[in-house]
């Protein structure tokens, strides 16, 4: 699993490298209106961009200001004073690890997302089904630091036991590279790099330039996706415009939105 | 004395602005050194993401460095002898990956490497794969590190008196023997430097090769990636693997301090020799 260790002292140089890299929340308020600031993952980029257009226009005295980077990234920001309202993760594990720091209510689920496989529009290792997977002889796929990995790894795992044992190894004999974000993993299919990769539905759907098969569900792994307001120890404003942006990503405007984008929100 | 009297109004000033400097630059450092312990150094070293980075980085670096003398020693002694305009707009053409971002030096790479690259297509008809492979490291190293050694050994080779050379080849030396035996000799403290700073660019090295090399354990990981890597899920990883990488570059710049100083006692001495 992923280590879910406290930060315990001040990281002056890695913390100023993780802001840089995921770029600094907004703070600079006008004084007309409320900004909200919110920090979303990087597989929330297209959706929660729909909806911050959405929910300004039904709001036009809030501001909403949206960061996006990797979940991990984002609760260290947090931890180490980025002042922000809310907290999209793709990731559990790190918005409990803020709600058990007191940096954020309990919270509450928002999606889910699960695996797909994808292959460059030409398809050079003709890949049609998962099934097909082992063909590929330059594979792509998340580091098992990062959740994206991890589940890869289970789903590779389960489809050991439905398709046959020494599929899994097949599989992983192919892998060229580990990337640390789902974007850098399907960034290497779209320049034809690799033959396949395996990322999230939501990254597949974002993409014309490459070619989405579907991973069969008995194999495949859903994915969590949460919201957790930030409480005032965060720097959060804790006010009626953060509310209604969670209200709206649960209405069936924000869900439409969602869907649109590949996320699953039965059972949400 | 005229220039105490012209230092003397700045000194002030200067003093607060100079150490707001120093203070930006060394402060970070210090972070850095304070926030492992000696049991966190242990564990961040037995980590599997360690040694395999450290050793790819060890090795890739010193292979590229060595690719970068051999070929860019001839390059810089043509720059710095030549009066001629093409060689002018090559020293320009050499110096461009220094002020070209490493990120956009690695989309080039993949295209003119990548399979569908200008170069990659044909190269991948024989079989010859760049991406994702130790190759691609090294070419990405090689790329944004050489324009630095070049540039050092070029102005190295242009202190190097030319009346020198005609002497030695009056007294019979080849054109080989004259270069080898006399200009390196007179020009290597500057190709010292210059090796440093390429060495420790390419050691540093990570826009260029996540985006042309991708990012594998024991494969493909230099230390730079092993760190956005740690960052990922283990920040005190990343922290000592940043110091590791830290101290390495801290042990180069002590040497570059120490070789011209050593190679001036070195070389006086033995021409003050009967």
């Amino acid at each position: 699993m992923v280590t879910t260790r406290a930060v315990s002292r001040p990281l002056s140089a890695l913390v100023s490298a993780a802001f840089f890299m995921g770029g600094c929340a907004g703070t600079d308020s006008e004084d007309r209106g409320t900004q909200l600031s919110i920090l979303a993952a990087s597989s929330l980029t297209e959706a929660f961009t729909a909806m911050e257009v959405g929910f300004e226009m039904a709001n036009p005295d809030v501001d909403v200001v949206i960061t996006f980077a990797g979940s991990q990234v984002l609760r260290l920001q947090i931890e180490q004073g980025a002042p922000a309202d809310l907290f999209a993760s793709a990731n559990e594990a790190q918005a409990h690890a803020l709600a058990d720091a007191g940096l954020a209510e309990p919270p509450r689920i928002l999606a889910h997302n699960r695996l797909a496989l994808i292959v460059p529009t030409d398809n050079p290792a003709e890949i049609f089904s998962f099934g097909d997977l082992p063909q590929a002889s330059r594979l792509v796929v998340g580091t098992e630091h990062v959740p994206l990995g991890i589940y890869t790894r289970s789903m590779l795992d389960r489809a050991d036991a439905k398709l046959g044992a020494g599929f899994a190894d097949r599989v992983r004999t192919q892998v060229v590279s580990r990337e640390n974000n789902a974007r850098l993993v399907r960034a290497k299919v779209e320049l034809g790099e690799a033959d396949a990769a395996i990322v999230y539905q939501t990254d597949a759907m974002a993409s014309d330039r490459v070619r989405l098969i579907e991973i069969p569900g008995d194999v495949n792994i859903r994915t969590p996706y949460v919201t957790a307001t930030l409480t005032d120890a965060a720097g959060g404003a804790a006010n009626r415009a953060v509310a209604d942006f969670v209200a709206f990503t649960r209405s069936e405007e924000g869900r439409a939105i969602l869907v649109r984008y590949g996320f699953d929100v039965e059972g949400a | 004395m005229s220039n105490t009297s012209l230092r003397a109004p700045a000194r002030p000033a200067g003093a607060l602005l100079a150490g707001v400097l120093v203070l930006l630059l060394t402060v970070p450092l210090l972070g850095l050194a304070v926030s492992a312990s000696p049991a966190e150094l242990r564990a961040g070293a037995a980590s599997p993401l360690f040694a395999p980075a450290l050793w790819l980085s060890l090795r890739t670096t010193l292979m590229s460095l060595g690719v970068i003398v051999v070929t860019g020693t001839p390059l810089a002694w043509w720059l710095a002898t030549s009066k001629g305009r093409s060689a002018r707009v090559i020293e320009v053409l050499v110096d461009l990956p220094i002020v070209i971002p490493p990120a956009v030096v690695g989309v080039a790479l993949l295209q003119t490497f990548g399979r569908q690259g200008l170069l990659g297509a044909g190269l991948s008809e024989f079989g010859i794969g760049i991406p994702f492979t130790e190759r691609a490291v090294l070419l990405a190293q090689i790329v944004v590190s050489a324009p630095f050694y070049v540039q050092a050994a070029a102005n190295a080779f242009r202190r190097v008196d030319l009346d020198v050379l005609i002497v030695a080849r009056t007294l019979g030396a080849s054109p080989d023997v004259a270069f080898f035996r006399v200009a390196v000799p007179i020009a290597l403290p500057g190709l010292v430097v210059g090796m440093s700073l390429a060495w420790a660019r390419a050691l540093g090295e990570f826009g260029a090769t996540l985006l042309f090399a991708g990012n594998l354990s024991g494969r493909t990981q230099t230390m730079p990636l092993a760190i956005l890597t740690a960052l990922e899920s283990d920040v005190q990883l990343a922290v000592v693997f940043s110091l590791v990488l830290a101290a390495m570059g801290g042990l180069v710049l002590v040497g570059l301090r120490l070789a011209p100083s050593a190679w001036a006692s070195f070389a006086g001495g033995r021409i003050s020799r009967p």
